[in-house]
């Protein structure tokens, strides 16, 4: 089922094809088959990526696939997408006017391009006047940047203390 | 746009230390923390007389090709600078308590931005990381072959069948076909609209819609003069082989 994806799988989706297996079954058998991947020294590997899995090259092979094709199909954030994804994560559910605060710079272009690419989603509405909207990231927010789950970024905690040592 | 520069007379000196491109900084904060860190001044007792003016010089570039939005961005920076500094001159009473200290909002939103600004690098790191991972279908799909192309599969049972349900030929009228002219231009439109869905055509696909050589010859001519002006790019990997028509890098995001 991994092979035929294009998208990673959970195990629990697996789990209910195959009838009889628990998502616990399915969690064992990849962690089985990655090791198995490992010790082959495979061209690919099963990477978890937000709450799933999926089958995907190893880095070392990176240059060759780039190769293949012509085209270059860079997906690269811009540095101003990037700091605003950084703010949603960490802030989640956010609204506008907050993110352009923090930012100082207006956000309504960034948030919508953020939007189309799929990379956040409007997840309520505040309280308040005019009720704006309030943005939170996505899977495929994890899966872009290779995120098991949010967790996985740095603490907000870790990075204050080493601000202040720097001084 | 020429911001009107408050002690115009001496940051219009030979001080050039700090000047620095607008276009590298994401907005007032950004370029102001740059200045900060850059010195090595301690964020907690920033110099504001000091950094206001190198903060005014920096934006005094703000020209016409500067969205008015984003001047104004810088603008307001500016101006909650100089009420910062003139708040600093007011003589101040011993029992103030810290937090008051004029400086202290501001610090606070540096120090926050300075955080999701380290964090966009990590995340810029992570995204490079996993960009060396290639998922399935990383590799488009090669275009299927005509359907003409294909050998046929069916019993002489079904074509006698298919052959006996089609309706009786019509009698033959000699007629002749109009001749409907077609442009280049036209096919340049055609291009355009195909390469908004495709990043990539071969040639043989405009040919079987239309088989006659003038739309052979008109749409070839339109793809060279889309290759002139840059809009697409053409690839043929050997002789008669297929030719491919790429979109263009401008056009990439349409």
């Amino acid at each position: 089922m991994l092979l035929a994806s294009e998208t990673p799988l959970g195990p629990a989706e697996i789990a209910r094809a195959s009838g009889d297996l628990s998502a616990k079954d399915v969690e064992e058998a990849i962690a089985e088959l990655c090791h198995e991947y490992e010790n082959d020294d495979r061209a690919f590997q099963i990477y978890p990526l937000g709450d799933g899995y999926q089958i995907l090259t190893r880095p070392e092979y990176a240059p060759y696939l780039e190769r293949f094709d012509s085209i270059t199909r860079t997906n690269k954030l811009s540095r101003a997408a990037l700091e605003t994804l950084a703010i949603i994560a960490y802030r989640q559910p956010v609204g506008r006017l907050q993110i352009e605060e923090l930012r100082g710079v207006s956000a309504s272009g960034v948030l919508r391009s953020l939007q189309e690419r799929g990379m956040i989603e409007v997840v309520g509405r505040a309280e308040g006047l005019g009720r704006p909207l309030l943005y939170g990231t996505t899977s495929k927010f994890l899966d872009h940047f290779g995120l098991r789950a949010l967790d996985d970024l740095p603490r907000p905690e870790e990075l204050q203390i080493a601000l202040r040592t720097e001084e | 746009m020429r911001l009107p520069a408050p002690t115009s007379s001496r940051i219009a000196g030979d001080d050039d230390r700090f000047v620095v491109e607008l276009e590298r900084f994401q907005g007032p904060l950004d370029l102001l923390l740059h200045l900060i860190r850059s010195q090595d001044i301690d964020i907690f007792d920033i110099p504001i007389a000091e950094i206001t003016e190198q903060f005014v010089k920096a934006i005094e570039g703000i020209d016409e090709h500067v969205s008015l939005e984003r001047a104004g961005e810088f603008i307001e920076m500016a101006a909650t600078l100089v009420r910062i500094k003139a708040q600093m001159l007011l003589p101040r009473r011993d029992d103030l308590l810290d937090d008051q200290d004029p400086r202290s909002e501001l610090v606070r939103r540096l120090l926050e931005y300075e955080f999701f600004r380290e964090m966009a690098y990590t995340l810029a790191g992570a995204e490079a990381d996993r960009a060396l991972h290639r998922p399935k279908g990383y590799i488009e799909p090669r275009l299927q072959p005509d359907m003409g192309e294909l050998p046929l599969q069916l019993t002489l049972e079904d074509f006698v069948k298919a052959a006996v349900s089609l309706p009786a030929p019509p009698e033959r009228k000699p007629h002749r076909a109009p001749v409907r002219p077609v442009t280049v231009d036209e096919k340049i439109d055609l291009w355009f609209r195909v390469l908004k869905e495709k990043t990539r055509v071969p040639f043989e696909w405009f040919m079987r819609r239309w088989r006659t050589r003038i739309h052979a010859v008109m749409s070839f001519l339109a793809a060279l003069e889309l290759a002139k002006r840059g809009r697409v790019r053409l690839r043929q990997d050997r002789h008669f082989g297929t030719l491919w028509i790429y979109r263009g890098e401008a056009d990439k995001d349409s």
